[in-house]
């Protein structure tokens, strides 16, 4: 039930006194109903403004915290339910697993396993953000000794897993880390017990989403808040159907005794978990417990999760830099655009479909088209002066010769004198460029005279 | 030849009355009557444009194919197969959509919420007749208006190119310019003053001896306003893209720079933002879109392509950068409505050859804005190009290979005026077809910022001097506009003048002015990452979402 | 309380397409359901097709498809029989790369002669993709939709080469993919430029341009769950089966390295590489995949061969 800018507008004072910082009040409106600002915003508005924008702000997934400082997880608090209407915020979080059963070398080494799982791509760190102890040897002191050095060891966030008196005999030496407690299914209300003085968030196990529904309740009734929802299904249909039909009713039918962020514990036996895990990261998985270590598996489903979990408001773009197309030679043609997505991409194919192996310069420009970005001043003689120096590009050439599209011809002047390169106007339109390529004579791209 | 006993035939609103000779179309009374009709076949009743609306006992020219059954209960006939039944006297009215586009374009505007009247508030020195000055400052054209401050009568307009276009045609290049030139800045507003000093001396000649200029009102976009103001408009293009000044302080015409009207006070319209200036709250203003509970979108079809929503509870108003292709700037053989002109098109559907006017007659230099949209729209009609505006083989068709690929032949080397070939290729097809993407896309983002669904839209007015002679078929056809029924449009020429010369008659438009444009939202397209999206959407013909248009250019032609 | 499951119904239905066999092989349908994809809820008459994907011409193999497609030899025909025995392939994606000046210059005939040898080797379904050089394809196209001995589907028709494809399709009975690059808006113009020249809609796919893992999926998948919800919201011209092409996904460092230890074994980091990638655009509504690696068509099969209920 998202108000129109025009719904909200009509509730505010419309005096544009700007004391929300924007310049009028209808582009207040516009940023309320974008979710970038809130009602409190605004010192005039009228009780019934504050009381109507004030509910419809309200998440209608909650917000779980699961460990502390800088390692916390976020689990929850999400507001759509395809990215494209706005982006999903909080990555879907992993857990691997481990095992209290485990002598001491054989739990070092997991430990090593998981610490090794963590990989660096596009400037980013991906890693997995908890280890699940499993109570598997029904031991309450030997599980609490295995979360302690499960702790030490990998310094994440932990889900301790298994009966309540174990998990009870775990507290002590780790209460003030908030681990997210998940006791056995049919134990949520002595979990509750646990959880609730400490305020420590609880996972409460239920098959089905009428299971569940009793369970959470109970669970709340027991003095829980922070509540993580798991259907525990028995196969990856079921799984995935469970997890969607969760986020619709949080989402679609507000049904607020079920809005919870989920968790699946895809080990254990669980079938095809590197399918479900794929599945689950774009279809409303919070949580995912995994018995998986190998980085082969874990390097492409982080990398997944990168992906879903990328703000898709920003504009489509490349990186910038200099992308060889074909087996470009040090005397191949070089040619500079922007680095908008659809620009880079029409650009390279029209180069591609020319035949005449080249290097395309992709700048920064905030991924905005050639024109836009001129016209904002991020496409100028001076800005691709300075990449024809800074990018590497003189060192992958023998020339010096730079083919400008047709559409900026006009810095043409200003980057031969900024940059010592000579510049070449190219087409207008980018499908010209096959045949602008083809009948470049050679001699333009010889080496400068000494 | 006139029959004892025949009627007249009366054309308005011309007001010009002849004879009605039996037997002859009301197509050839108006050319005798020296009535402007448009007739790109010639009246060989193949096109379907010369339509008017005939009040009176006449014949013929009620075709259903063309005319839908709400025109012909309106009276509207084709004037090239209606004949007068002679023995009555017949009135018959020349809608907009039938004039030929003509320079006039650039003068004639219509303030629709003028309605009071006119206080004389003004005195001059010396017992003088005081005069006022009514300024429309233009990217491409300068327009000015003489008012007589006693009586509140229009004196005389006139129109001149805009000497800065030597700078750049587009607002960009001249900041551009004026940033890296040496002295940039103070070429462009001599140049400027140059312009409206021309204008104004123009005007002058049809002031009473006695007269002296005593109050001057200019609307204009942003960056003329602020050059002409004296202030370097170069902040609007560098981050955070504000314009220096949105309201502008009452100078002197001394102060600005003029001789000609140098004591009288200047009032410049306000700006609303970077691109959109002062000459849009004028449009506003003319369209009395302010004052009305039903929601309006208003476009000024020009280079900047400016597009505002609103009523009278709210207003908001963006810069679609359209290009200047239906100002004939980026086409190869466009030009401005002047004489030489193709203004509009047809093409037969059979020879697939084109048939044209041209303005004043004569053999053609090039196409103006109409003209283009025009014969865009014939293009596609006749299965010429397809929706996305590449060119069909079709045999017989007649193409041309030139130097910037495939074109369209519009004329020969023998019948244009210049000896070469007048040619529409691929490359200027992919401008209006940018140009008019980006009118539409900007619709459709304002609508979709207040959260608004085109139906809620009551009225589209378009100003610009090209508003009042577009063929609203061709450019529905085309998809310039969102799929508005057509009844909904409303040509305003150039309200950007009608606004500042009501400005001058009443200071209490003056003040209504500056109110709505304090109160209005600015909207920037290029943050709205819903726009890109709309304009690939109406990078079509006519569009994407072509269902929506289906309805609308049907012989029902919508609601 | 009982909570009512909130299942989801859309007012349209995505066309039904039928890939044909020829004799003795088993044709495959997609497309036909009223709902999102693997779902237990609105009608879903057919599951997702997943096919492989033989390709001609000279490249170097990441480690992972090296050790795939080692000791099938280099005919064509063979390789495609052998693949399609080994992972129950539904379908084939024969691949004219060989086609390419810069990967082999195969003369039209020869590339034309495959696509005539492999569909009488292999009776499946067959989509046949051309070698992605304007000029070159503008004479292959036509020259296999009049060698191919059953209909196929050509890949692929975009806006400016669908005159080409379209016509030769038209001309010779065979079925296009309409190809845009991860663009809806695209897409739809894309199809409506198909339809304006007589392609009827059970003959078309749609190809989104599936983007590898890391290298641009996450457009990909929000394209298809755009392109999905519209076609079963009523837009008539997106409510076309989807096809995904996981080569892109092989096109990455991640896939390809095997210098870095800490990145696993590349022969598995290689395939599950292009799993992820596959189980994602079926998530976003994919219903045929192009895989290269066999044993993902034989995983992806296993678990979404059927409808899920």
């Amino acid at each position: 039930m998202a108000l129109t800018a025009l719904e909200i507008y009509k509730l505010l004072p419309k005096t544009n006194c700007k004391e929300c910082g924007f310049p009028t009040c209808l582009a207040f409106a516009m940023q309320i109903a974008a979710g970038k600002a809130g009602i409190e915003q605004c010192p005039p508005a009228s009780d019934e403004a504050r009381e109507t924008l004030g509910a419809a702000a309200a998440p209608p997934l909650p917000k779980v915290t699961v460990g502390s400082g800088e390692r916390a997880v976020i689990l929850g608090d999400e507001v759509v339910l395809y990215r494209h209407e706005k982006t999903f915020y909080h990555p879907t979080a992993f857990a691997i697993s481990i095992s209290d059963a485990l002598d001491d070398d054989a739990f070092g080494e997991r430990i090593r396993r998981i610490r090794a799982l963590s990989f660096e791509r596009m400037g980013e760190t991906l890693a997995v953000d908890m280890v699940a102890v499993r109570c598997d040897s029904g031991n309450a002191a030997r599980f609490a000794r295995a979360a302690a050095a499960a702790k030490e060891g990998a310094g994440l966030p932990l889900l301790l897993s298994g009966p309540c008196e174990a998990l009870a005999a775990a507290l002590p030496s780790l209460g003030s880390d908030r681990p997210l407690l998940s006791p056995p299914s049919g134990e949520e209300e002595a979990g509750a017990r646990l959880a609730a003085p400490l305020g420590l968030p609880l996972v409460v196990r239920a098959k089905g989403i009428d299971g569940l529904e009793r369970a959470l309740n109970a669970a709340r009734a027991a003095g829980a808040r922070d509540l993580v929802a798991d259907p525990m299904p028995a196969s990856l249909p079921e799984a995935l159907a469970m997890s969607v039909y969760l986020r619709r009713l949080a989402i679609l039918a507000r049904v607020r005794e079920v809005a919870c962020p989920t968790a699946f514990d895809l080990g254990n036996g669980f079938p095809f978990p590197f399918a479900a895990a794929s599945l689950l990261v774009p279809k409303y998985g919070s949580l995912l417990v995994l018995d998986l270590d190998d980085p082969a598996d874990l390097f492409p489903l982080l990398t997944l999760r990168q992906n879903i979990f990328t703000d898709p408001q920003k504009p489509i773009q490349v990186e910038a830099g200099i992308y060889p197309v074909g087996n470009a030679t040090p005397s191949s043609p070089v040619l500079i655009t922007t680095n908008f997505s659809l620009t880079y991409f029409t650009v390279r194919s029209d180069i591609e479909a020319s035949r005449v192996p080249a290097r395309l310069l992709v700048a920064d420009c905030d991924g905005m088209s050639v024109l836009t970005a001129w016209a904002a001043g991020k496409f100028s003689g001076e800005s691709i002066a300075r990449i024809l120096s800074e990018s590497g590009i003189a060192g992958a050439v023998s020339h010096r010769t730079l083919i400008l599209p047709g559409m900026v011809a006009r810095l043409s002047g200003k980057i031969e004198e900024l940059s010592g390169w000579r510049v070449l106007v190219g087409p207008q339109e980018s499908s010209a460029l096959p045949t602008y390529l083809r009948r470049l004579p050679p001699a333009a791209f010889a080496p400068p005279d000494v | 030849m006139s029959d004892p006993g025949t009627g007249t035939i009366r054309f308005l609103p011309q007001g010009v009355s002849v004879p009605v000779a039996t037997g002859e179309t009301i197509l050839s009374h108006a050319i005798r009557a020296g009535v402007p009709l448009l007739s790109p076949c010639g009246g060989e009743k193949r096109c379907g444009k010369c339509r008017v609306i005939v009040a009176g006992e006449a014949a013929g020219g009620n075709d259903p194919g063309i005319l839908s059954g709400a025109d012909l209960r309106a009276g509207v006939r084709l004037a090239c197969r209606c004949r007068p039944s002679g023995g009555e006297d017949i009135t018959v009215t020349v809608p907009p959509e039938s004039l030929p586009a003509k320079l006039i374009a650039y003068l004639e505007g219509r303030d629709l919420a003028e309605d009071e009247p006119f206080l004389p508030l003004h005195t001059a020195t010396g017992g003088r007749n005081p005069l006022g000055v009514a300024l429309d400052l233009g990217t491409s054209t300068l327009a000015g208006a003489l008012i007589d401050l006693v009586g509140g009568r229009l004196l005389a307009r006139t129109a001149a190119d805009n000497p800065q276009m030597s700078c750049g045609e587009d607002l960009i290049s001249r900041i551009v310019y004026g940033e890296e030139s040496e002295g940039g800045f103070a070429l462009l507003r001599q140049l400027l003053l140059s312009g409206v000093e021309k204008v104004i001396a123009a005007l002058l000649r049809s002031a009473p001896a006695d007269g002296e200029i005593v109050d001057v009102t200019a609307a204009g976009n942003t960056v003329i306003t602020h050059i002409l103001y004296g202030v370097s408009p170069a902040p609007i293009r560098h981050p955070p893209y504000q314009p220096v000044f949105r309201e502008y302080p009452v100078r002197t015409g001394e102060e600005i720079g003029s001789l000609a009207a140098s004591s009288a006070p200047w009032r410049l319209f306000p700006s609303l933002g970077g691109f959109v200036g002062g000459d849009i709250v004028a449009d506003v203003l003319a369209s009395g879109m302010h004052r009305e509970e039903t929601v309006s979108l208003l476009f000024d079809v020009g280079t900047n392509g400016e597009v505002a929503l609103g009523n009278n509870e709210f207003l908001m108003a963006c810069s679609s950068s359209a290009g200047p292709a239906f100002e004939g700037g980026e086409v190869a053989c466009g030009m401005r409505a002047y004489p030489g002109a193709i203004e509009s098109v047809r093409i037969d559907p059979d020879t697939l050859a084109a048939e044209w006017t041209v303005i004043g007659g004569g053999k053609p230099l090039g196409i103006c804005g109409s003209g283009i949209l025009d014969l865009c729209a014939e293009m596609f009609r006749a299965g010429l190009i397809d929706r996305a505006g590449q060119f069909v083989p079709r045999t017989g068709a007649p193409f041309a290979e030139t130097a910037r690929g495939r074109a369209y032949l519009v004329a020969s080397a023998q019948q244009s005026a210049t000896g070469s070939a007048i040619c529409f290729a691929a490359p200027d097809i992919k401008s209006v077809l940018r140009t008019k993407a980006a009118l539409c896309a900007a619709a459709d983002s304002l609508l979709a910022a207040v959260g608004l669904p085109r139906n809620a839209v009551e009225r589209v007015y378009i100003a610009g001097g090209f508003g009042n002679f577009l063929d609203l078929r061709s450019a529905l056809s085309l998809g310039v506009f969102p799929p508005f029924p057509m009844e909904r449009y409303v040509p305003l020429g150039n309200a950007s003048l009608a606004g500042a010369i009501g400005a001058i008659r009443s200071r209490r438009r003056w003040k209504e002015a500056l109110a709505l444009a304090a109160a209005a939202t600015y909207h920037d397209l290029s943050s709205d990452a819903g726009f890109m999206e709309a304009f690939q959407r109406a990078l079509f013909i006519p569009h994407t979402d072509e269902e929506s248009y289906r309805t609308v250019l049907s012989p029902g032609g919508g609601r | 309380m009982t909570v009512t499951l909130p299942k989801q119904t859309f007012p349209g239905r995505i066309v039904e397409v039928t890939l044909p066999a020829g004799e003795g092989g088993q044709s495959v349908s997609v497309g036909g359901q009223t709902t999102l994809p693997l779902m237990p809820e609105g009608e879903q008459p057919n599951a997702a097709s997943i096919g492989i994907e033989v390709r001609t011409g000279d490249e170097e193999l990441p480690p992972s498809l090296a050790r795939a497609l080692s000791g099938k030899g280099t005919d064509p025909s063979a390789i495609a029989r052998s693949l399609v025995r080994e992972c129950g392939a539904q379908f084939l994606f024969l691949s004219l790369a060989g086609c390419h000046p810069d990967l082999g210059g195969h003369t039209i005939s020869r590339g034309a002669g495959i696509v005539r040898d492999v569909l009488q080797a292999v009776p499946c379904p067959a989509i046949v993709g051309g070698c992605g050089e304007e000029e070159t394809d503008a004479l292959l196209f036509p020259a296999v939709a009049e060698a191919a001995p059953r209909p196929v589907f050509l890949s692929y028709a975009d806006e400016k080469n669908y005159r080409l494809v379209a016509g030769a399709a038209l001309a010779y009975g065979h079925g296009v993919v309409s190809w845009s690059p991860i663009d809806i808006n695209m897409a739809k113009q894309a199809n409506l430029l198909l339809r304006d020249i007589g392609m009827p809609p059970h003959r078309v796919l749609i190809d989104p341009l599936t983007g590898g893992l890391g290298y641009g999926l996450e457009y990909t998948y929000s394209i298809i769950e755009r392109i999905r919800l519209a076609g079963l919201s009523g837009d008539a011209a997106l409510a076309r089966p989807i096809l995904c092409h996981l080569g892109d996904s092989w096109k990455a460092r991640e896939a390809m390295d095997s210098t870095e230890a800490s990145w696993g074994d590349v022969v598995d980091r290689g395939r599950r590489w292009e799993e992820a990638t596959a189980w994602a655009c079926l998530a976003a509504g994919a219903d045929l995949l192009v895989c290269r690696h066999p044993d993902n068509v034989r995983t992806l099969r296993g678990i979404a061969g059927t409808p899920w209920r």
